[in-house]
């Protein structure tokens, strides 16, 4: 009993260790967190986004195992959504496949002047995407 | 040796003298520093001086002449990259000025740009690109929603926080689809260039490498001396 026990709570431990350790490498190729440090000038405070990383993961652990329910008024879900769908939204921009996507084809096309143009054709092209989806798409199952 | 020296110093009668010039004559300084430029642009069937292609330090005895002296006349027969190296200028210089002594400095080489024509940008060609990017953009994000199961993990987080149960949780999900091109937009920092900060942003910097590897490629292909085959002479 006590060795089922154990090897439960090491495979736990393992498997948790290899996703922890999963994600925090895919954050650090992105390079998000650099970026966000760079654009708020904080880069001296760098520690405490990554403990707000390690937090949130740990969050989402929890609250996806023991479902918690608040109650809060709805409204609370806009700033929740609009910061998910921030976050979303940048991993989207540092996936390697846009950035290196860009340049290739603003040379092909000759538009280097526009590119900022066809940047803008993928954000907008997302949005609509997404809200596509949320509210035609999901009723056709 | 130097006691002495100190013991003159002291008596007030300097022993060492600086030996004084005994012809006033102006040396003309041979040195050459020679800066190749890393890309230029020129018009076709021009020629290309050594102004063009490279920075150049010098005597100004010489500074006309050098900087005039013809690299490569461009004819029809170029493609519209040429590549000219250090070392043929630096060759070209020393036969116009024997003895002279060039240093080189920087790039090895220079890429000259012919620019035939200003390409005029079809209109319709970046139009169907933007459409092309538009929808591209949006199935990826939606297939990507399918596949992490958004839907279901939106409507749970829904739940969570308000206690209700709903099939469509919009008031979540269009904060999301809006924050989601936010995201994007803050990522690139196009909009708030000015005010946020002057650092170059991540697609800036993914143009100047994809540039320098094309330079970087064309300078090793284009450049005849750079590689040496068996069969070469």
């Amino acid at each position: 009993m006590t060795i089922k026990i154990l090897f439960v709570i090491i495979s736990g431990f393992g498997g948790g260790l290899a996703v922890g350790a999963g994600f925090v490498a895919f954050l650090t190729v992105l390079g998000l967190i650099p970026r966000l440090t760079q654009l708020t000038k904080t880069k001296k405070l760098i520690h405490w986004y990554e403990w707000a990383v390690i937090f949130g993961a740990i969050a989402g652990t929890a609250g996806g195992l023991n479902f918690p329910v608040f109650y809060f008024p709805s409204f609370f879900a806009i700033p929740i959504g609009l910061a998910s769908g921030m976050f979303v939204g940048m991993l989207a921009a540092a996936l390697t496949e846009v950035l290196n996507v860009l340049p290739i084809l603003a040379k092909r096309v000759y538009v280097e002047d526009r590119i900022i143009a066809l940047l803008m054709a993928i954000v907008f092209g997302k949005v609509f995407g997404s809200l596509f989806q949320w509210v035609y798409f999901v009723d056709y199952r | 040796m130097r006691l002495f020296c100190i013991f003159a110093y002291a008596l007030g009668e300097p022993i060492i003298h600086t030996r004084k010039p005994m012809l006033d004559v102006i040396v003309m300084d041979k040195t050459i520093y020679i800066r190749m430029r890393n890309r230029t642009e020129v018009d076709p069937k021009t020629s290309v001086t050594v102004k063009d292609i490279a920075q150049i330090i010098c005597d100004e005895g010489m500074r006309t002449k050098l900087e005039s002296l013809n690299v490569h006349k461009v004819t029809s027969k170029d493609k519209n990259i040429i590549v000219i190296d250090v070392m043929k200028v630096i060759r070209l210089i020393s036969n116009v000025f024997p003895g002279a002594d060039v240093q080189a400095i920087g790039p090895p080489q220079t890429i000259i740009e012919v620019i035939f024509k200003k390409r005029a940008m079809s209109f319709a060609l970046f139009i169907m690109t933007w459409i092309l990017l538009f929808i591209g953009a949006a199935l990826t994000v939606m297939n990507f929603h399918e596949d992490v199961s958004m839907q279901s993990v939106q409507e749970k987080l829904f739940t969570m926080i308000t206690g209700k149960r709903v099939e469509k949780p919009l008031l979540f999900q269009i904060p999301y689809s809006i924050g989601l091109g936010l995201g994007m937009v803050l990522f690139f920092n196009h909009v708030f260039k000015k005010r946020l900060n002057e650092e170059p942003s991540p697609l800036e910097v993914e143009m100047f490498n994809y540039q320098q590897s094309l330079d970087q490629y064309v300078a090793m292909h284009q450049n005849k001396e750079s590689v040496k085959h068996l069969d070469d002479n």
